[in-house]
């Protein structure tokens, strides 16, 4: 291969990587947004989330086929391979939180329009979700530098989630078991910190792919050496 | 040259005596001999210049007579002027860079491609972007906010870009793009949380002082429109009227009245002039006016037990005063109200304590905010404008007092003004004011 058409290939691996984390950029803001829109009720914003979710999944799609074209075109090999290989996964990861996103707000404004608060808007959940939304932010950052150390942070980063997901749940149950008319409201707020917790899950599905592109290491499905001294 | 004269001469010299003396043969050999010699020692001087080339800092350069000795000098003489020179620059850069990491705004320079640069310190903060971490990365795949890379596709765009800190979201900052050179571009950001927080405040402002005097004016016109249909009303009904409209226009009155206060209050600094208040006085007759407010519905207690205070008695009347009407308005009838003067250590505390209804804990912090209120429709009911305890923070400020908070939803709560000691002693003002004796 000439030096011209290897400029030209690097230029294209460089503009799929700017696409996708242009699309991170967007889906970072959809989730901040459905989980602020949660806690204030605020009606309208919830409403742009919503419809902002078509933007997502148009660049789900453009992505895919930039890949595709790609592959078929530049024949890439080794690491450019990988990453050709993972980015095509993690625009999935993205699309799903993106779903996530409007889930959220979708739920909220049904929260929002049943009226009559029995639970107050808990400050878990927007705790939880800013915790879901740095986690994204992280892995992006760590795709964008290739940084394998902040991948591995991230991933550590999942088990907050979970717990403050349990902390949530117990707090519901509390309500529940309180007052029986409160069930209708809490199974929403759930379904919503649930889909939170999910963010944080694909979140780690992304740097687990970042890992993936540098060192030619699938670690998915398998613990990583840290978490495996904590005894998980 | 001087190789010639000192080295090649002597032995072609040296040469020819030998053929004299033997023969050209010997002459010969002699000569070969020599300048074989010479040969090899300035092949070893040259290998022991190179070796010094290499590294010419380590050593000194080394003793030899000769042009080799100058040529060590004139080299190592400029290499000395060559290296303070860059030591000068390298100074100079340093000096420049901390500089520019000292520039509370983020600088970021990225080139044709976008990719980064260098960037200052500050843009690490605002931006996430540092370098050598980040030097060569493309800016939009760091910097994802939606829109930025179509701000950045379009240079002399006027107004600047909007991004919340990636790094820590509770700022914001705006982002500015200028064309450096040829191909290059710097981006600027700025910290605008604090200015777009004022504006927020402004605007929230404006909106609350709007929606107070609407609402009574709503209401006069209301009756107006009536007013002018006549005929059907009877004159009963008509006093009942002008005495709700003669209600509202107090209200907006008092409401006009206390911005004004406010705005006054804010304007300057220092009360006008300061004298000793006679609190025994100034308790009286705030019992007085809370009882005429209360109309017999409250129990309420005066006490004064502590000096006199220093200050200006006009507005120490009126944070008093709206803090007991508070607690008359808050309290339930049959309720008891207690008004305090007295020394707690070095302090002169001022408390109203009431058995009303209490303030949750979240609403404690905000309580002094304009137009904050805990509950909308009660406070309007009972005649507040939303900006009496905004008043007495003010004024408590003037007099460098202290405004505490305590209370529990349902027992009611207690407002106390902590005063600092030096304006409890009448011989020892902190500074000669010719109204001291008032």
């Amino acid at each position: 291969m000439n030096d011209h058409l290897s400029k030209q290939f690097d230029l294209e691996l460089e503009n799929i990587r700017t696409r996708i984390l242009q699309m991170g950029g967007l889906v970072e803001r959809q989730v901040l947004a459905a989980v602020d829109a949660f806690s204030t009720g605020n009606l309208e914003e919830m409403q742009q989330v919503i419809d902002n979710d078509r933007e997502v999944d148009a660049h789900e799609v453009g992505i895919d086929e930039d890949c595709t074209l790609l592959i078929a075109r530049r024949q890439p090999t080794a690491r450019d391979l990988r990453l050709v290989m993972a980015i095509s996964r993690i625009v999935t990861d993205l699309e799903r939180i993106g779903d996530k996103a409007s889930k959220i707000a979708r739920m909220s404004k049904k929260l929002h329009q049943a009226g009559g608060q029995r639970i107050p808007r808990l400050s878990d959940v927007h705790h939880c979700g800013r915790l879901a939304n740095d986690m994204l932010q992280g892995s992006l950052d760590s795709l964008a530098r290739m940084d394998v150390d902040a991948a591995r942070q991230v991933i550590g980063a999942d088990k907050a989630i979970d717990a403050a997901f349990n902390a949530i749940l117990r707090q519901l149950i509390t309500y529940m078991m309180e007052d029986p008319r409160t069930i209708s409201e809490a199974l929403d707020i759930i379904w919503i910190a649930k889909a939170i917790e999910r963010v944080g899950d694909h979140a780690t599905n992304i740097a687990e792919n970042v890992i993936y592109v540098v060192g030619g290491v699938d670690i998915r499905h398998s613990a990583p050496a840290a978490s495996k001294a904590d005894g998980a | 040259m001087r190789l010639v004269l000192t080295n090649v001469l002597p032995i072609a010299g040296l040469g020819l005596l030998t053929t004299l003396l033997h023969d050209s043969a010997w002459g010969w050999a002699t000569t070969t001999l020599g300048l074989l010699l010479v040969v090899i020692v300035q092949t070893r001087s040259l290998a022991s210049f190179a070796a010094w080339i290499d590294d010419p800092q380590r050593s000194d350069a080394p003793d030899h007579a000769g042009e080799w000795g100058e040529i060590y000098l004139k080299l190592s003489r400029r290499l000395r002027v060559e290296a303070r020179a860059r030591d000068e620059i390298e100074a100079r850069l340093r000096s420049f860079t901390d500089a520019m990491d000292a520039v509370p705004d983020g600088l970021v320079i990225v080139d044709g491609n976008h990719q980064v640069q260098w960037a200052n310190r500050a843009a690490g903060d605002h931006l996430g972007i540092r370098v050598p971490r980040d030097g060569g990365a493309i800016i939009e795949q760091l910097v994802r906010t939606p829109g930025f890379a179509e701000y950045l596709g379009k240079p002399g765009e006027p107004s600047p870009f909007i991004v919340q800190s990636p790094a820590a979201r509770a700022r914001t900052y705006a982002l500015r793009i200028v064309p450096l050179g040829q191909r290059n571009t710097l981006l600027v950001s700025l910290d605008v949380t604090d200015a777009r927080r004022v504006e927020t405040m402004r605007s929230t402002f404006v909106a609350n002082v709007s929606h107070e005097l609407r609402t009574p004016l709503t209401v006069v016109s209301g009756f107006l429109e009536h007013f002018a249909d006549e005929g059907s009303m009877s004159a009963e009904q008509r006093q009942q009227f002008a005495h709700l409209m003669s209600e509202q226009t107090r209200r907006m009155l008092s409401l006009v009245d206390d911005l004004l206060t406010l705005s006054r209050l804010e304007a300057e600094d220092a009360p006008a002039s300061e004298e000793e208040v006679d609190m025994d006085e100034l308790l009286a007759q705030l019992l007085a006016e809370g009882q005429s407010l209360s109309e017999g519905r409250h129990r309420i207690q005066a006490s004064c037990k502590g000096p006199a205070l220093r200050g200006n008695r006009k507005e120490l009347h009126s944070a008093f005063g709206n803090l007991v009407s508070n607690a008359i308005r808050y309290t339930p009838p049959g309720g008891e109200i207690r008004i305090k003067w007295k020394l707690r250590g070095e302090l002169g505390v001022f408390s109203v304590r009431d058995s009303g209804v209490g303030i949750a804990a979240e609403h404690l912090p905000r309580l002094t905010e304009r137009f904050y209120r805990v509950d909308r429709g009660r406070s309007r009911d009972t005649g507040g404008t939303g900006l009496g305890l905004a008043i007495v923070k003010h004024i408590l400020l003037r007099h460098q007092a202290n405004l505490a908070i305590d209370s529990r939803v349902g027992e009611g709560s207690t407002f106390r003004a902590e005063f600092p000691d030096w304006r409890l002693r009448p011989d020892d003002p902190p500074s000669d004011d010719p109204q001291t004796s008032g």
